[in-house]
């Protein structure tokens, strides 16, 4: 592992034009659409996203309305196929990790001390790129696109969109990871480096190395539908969004997490580093799902990654309920969120871990269902919100309200539990099948299914609860503005203004010593290493 | 407010120096290729083994590989990674006509192997889309073509910015750079040949 510690030659300023002088930003929309301060285009990652979230939501109620009883009451089986596809993709690639790359474009150069993020204007680039394509994507389904399409052009617009819109991932994922690398401030080790950064590293990382994988399968199936007019039955992109590869998306919702916990309970990660190797450990064993070729149980590897995947979640729940026990435990909104992306990312580990044996025949069930909604709509979810509540005063400049903060816990934590429980059920009993229609009214599986579609109700209500939240805040920030540091948090981001200026910090900062220097500064200004 | 967290006279490990901006970026970007290299070229094997197991042909009937016009399409871009590396080299020792000669030389490569790869695709008469073959092959090649491309845009971007008067010795990052990414796109242009050409066009 690098232990290296200087900057550069390229010294990183702030903004500046040719001249020297510091760029202004425009006013208004001009200022949003031309902006390349980090700031600025992590908000716009952020805000985007939960608007994307708002849409896939939607669509899983009514997928969830459709599988109530036999039959396509609301559909027909062809646009609820596509219907079924697109929910997927709008969760993955419109908001959980353009979440995380929103937020890691807002905080990773605040955490390491950074005055702005690597490559700027690939940064501005990507997240402008990642919503046309989105929105270029949402234009093919309905232009009868997606893979289950019945369009020529539309499945060809699908994909091109859709590999256009990885790509504008990859380039945000360039940036932070470069940033992360290069530009931390004089003495951040790595091993100093704030868990949530390090998390992205991890995640960020072993996402942009499995993405052109999934690229390249894309355009394999662009070429042959395009001039073959056909698409092979086994599309080979569904690995994405499976065991293991879920972990590895999900991987900086347990930064978040690791991030808020001890913050809260005002006792540092003890010790910091086994935080560190967690999370790596979760992103080794989540990473290579685009060599499996279907689930292969006489495989050791297979089998024994995916039995393992639960080890890293149960060392993080050690950790913070050390530090929970060295400290206090204050019931808030931010902690309770992170708390219970732990525990369903826990959930999620073992019956991911459930999966991978033979002798139980859950391959091509819901339970594989369930497991992916615990992981993604559960954990992942939960710790995007965790994220909002605890960096809102950062990111705006406002505080939200802890009362709809818990509401929001509430249905989020109910709301997965439902969504998935169920489907673990009629997996692992009734052996239902992925994407099956045929059920019988009146059925246990019926009901199962009425379940599972209540918690998708509450957690689309939970994500509207959040942006009413979040839209009563900004409204009300004038009067109520936020200080700058409503947590006393351990890391840099928490010692600048909140918003922070341009160039994110007002004074040179000096060497760093620990994982937590706020925290020993406001301790007693002594030095505590790692 | 103070950003002061500790003395800088404190007992912090010794400092060393971090690789730039540009050259980390470019190993991301790099890492990344290799491993959409390694999705393509591992379909493209799966789907040839399977071919292969099932007793199917795998090449189309009658094609008639163009060897030696693929052998030296394929064996300019690899030598014009000599040549890019050579503008590294120049730029080091501040010799900047070198370096003008290392650009020009590489890109004149780079245009002739695209020039190369053309005569090929209209040698092979290959149809895409009509077999998993064909498919392969213009997924593959047209993927490869376009990291050459961007590797000839980055020489350019290079190259106009050297004739600006910009790189030194103390300043050669972004021509090492994009000399990385020049070798990874005839290193994967190696790869490319021998997986595609070289294996299908070896006598049976």
């Amino acid at each position: 592992m690098s232990m290296t510690d200087t900057r550069p030659d390229t010294e990183i300023t702030a903004p500046v034009s040719v001249d020297g002088s510091p760029i202004d930003t425009p006013a208004g929309l001009a200022g949003w659409l031309t902006s390349t301060d980090h700031k600025v285009v992590g908000r716009l990652w952020l805000v985007t996203s939960l608007v994307f979230l708002v849409g896939g939501g939607a669509l899983g109620a009514l997928l969830g309305a459709e599988r109530l009883d036999g039959g396509m009451d609301i559909l027909d089986l062809g646009v609820f196929q596509q219907v079924y596809s697109l929910h997927g993709e709008v969760a993955v690639f419109l908001f959980l990790v353009p979440f995380f790359v929103g937020l890691a474009t807002y905080l990773v150069p605040l955490q390491v001390g950074a005055t702005e993020i690597s490559f700027p204007r690939g940064a501005s680039f990507a997240y402008w790129a990642y919503l046309v394509s989105g929105g270029l994507l949402l234009a093919s389904y309905a232009a009868d696109g997606g893979l289950a399409g019945g369009s020529k052009t539309g499945i060809d617009l699908y994909l091109l969109s859709i590999t256009f819109l990885n790509v504008a991932l990859c380039v945000a994922l360039v940036a932070i990871l470069t940033t992360i690398v290069v530009m931390r401030t004089p003495g951040m080790t790595l091993l100093r480096t704030p868990i949530f950064t390090w998390s992205f590293l991890v995640g960020g990382g072993l996402t942009l190395l499995a993405t052109p994988v999934l690229i390249a399968r894309f355009i394999e199936l662009y070429v042959a539908h395009h001039f073959g007019g056909s698409l092979t039955a086994t599309t080979g992109t569904d690995w994405f969004w499976a065991v293991p590869q879920v972990y590895v998306l999900a991987i900086p919702a347990l930064g978040i997490a690791l991030e808020i916990i001890p913050v809260i309970a005002g006792s540092r990660l003890s010790p910091h580093g086994a935080g560190l190797i967690f999370i790596g450990m979760a992103g080794v064993l989540g990473f290579g799902a685009f060599a499996q070729v279907g689930p292969v149980f006489d495989d050791v590897l297979y089998v024994g990654m995916g039995l393992a995947g639960a080890l890293p979640i149960l060392g993080l729940l050690g950790l913070v309920g050390d530090a929970m026990r060295r400290g206090r435990f204050s019931v808030k909104a931010p902690i309770l969120l992170a708390l219970g992306s732990l525990l369903l990312f826990l959930m999620g580990s073992v019956a991911g871990a459930a999966s991978v044996i033979d002798a139980l025949d859950l391959r091509g069930t819901v339970w594989t269902i369930g497991q992916m909604h615990l992981i993604l709509e559960g954990a992942a979810l939960s710790a995007a919100l965790a994220a909002l509540w605890f960096w809102a005063p950062k990111i705006w400049g406002v505080t939200l309200s802890d009362v709809a903060g818990k509401l929001v816990f509430l249905l989020t934590f109910g709301g997965a539990l439902l969504l998935a429980v169920p489907d673990l059920v009629s997996g692992l009993v009734e052996d239902q099948a992925i994407g099956s229609i045929d059920i019988e009214s009146g059925s246990s599986v019926a009901a199962m299914n009425g379940l599972s579609a209540a918690g998708g109700a509450l957690i689309l209500l939970a994500v509207v609860v959040t942006l009413l939240t979040l839209l009563n805040g900004l409204a009300r920030r004038g009067s109520n503005p936020s200080v700058d540091d409503p947590w006393e948090g351990f890391t840099l981001e928490w010692a600048t203004a909140s918003p922070p200026p341009p160039a994110n910090f007002d004074e040179p900062i000096d060497l760093v010593t620990s994982a937590t220097p706020v925290l020993d500064r406001r301790s007693d200004g002594s030095e505590v290493s790692v | 407010m103070s950003m002061t967290m500790a003395s800088p006279t404190s007992s912090a490990p010794a400092l060393s120096r971090r690789p730039g901006i540009t050259m980390v970026a470019t190993m991301w970007i790099i890492a990344a290729g290799v491993m959409g290299f390694g999705g393509l070229l591992a379909s493209y094997f799966g789907q040839r083994g399977a071919a292969q197991a099932a007793g199917q042909p795998w090449l189309p009937d009658g094609l008639a590989l163009p060897n030696v016009a693929l052998a030296v399409t394929y064996l300019t871009l690899v030598m014009s990674a000599v040549t890019a590396q050579w503008a590294v080299t120049a730029i080091k020792q501040n010799d900047r006509q070198n370096l003008y000669w290392a650009l020009g030389t590489t890109l004149f490569l780079a245009f002739a192997f695209i020039n190369g790869l053309s005569f090929c695709w209209r040698e092979l008469g290959l149809v895409a889309g009509s077999s998993p073959y064909t498919t392969a092959v213009y997924a593959i090649t047209v993927t490869h073509l376009l990291v050459v491309i961007a590797a000839i845009a980055a020489f350019m971007v290079m190259g106009f910015r050297s004739l600006a008067g910009q790189f030194s010795s103390v300043n050669s990052e972004f021509v090492a750079s994009a000399a990385a990414f020049w070798h990874f796109a005839a290193a994967a242009g190696f790869v490319v040949y021998f997986s595609l050409w070289f294996l299908e066009g070896a006598p049976k």
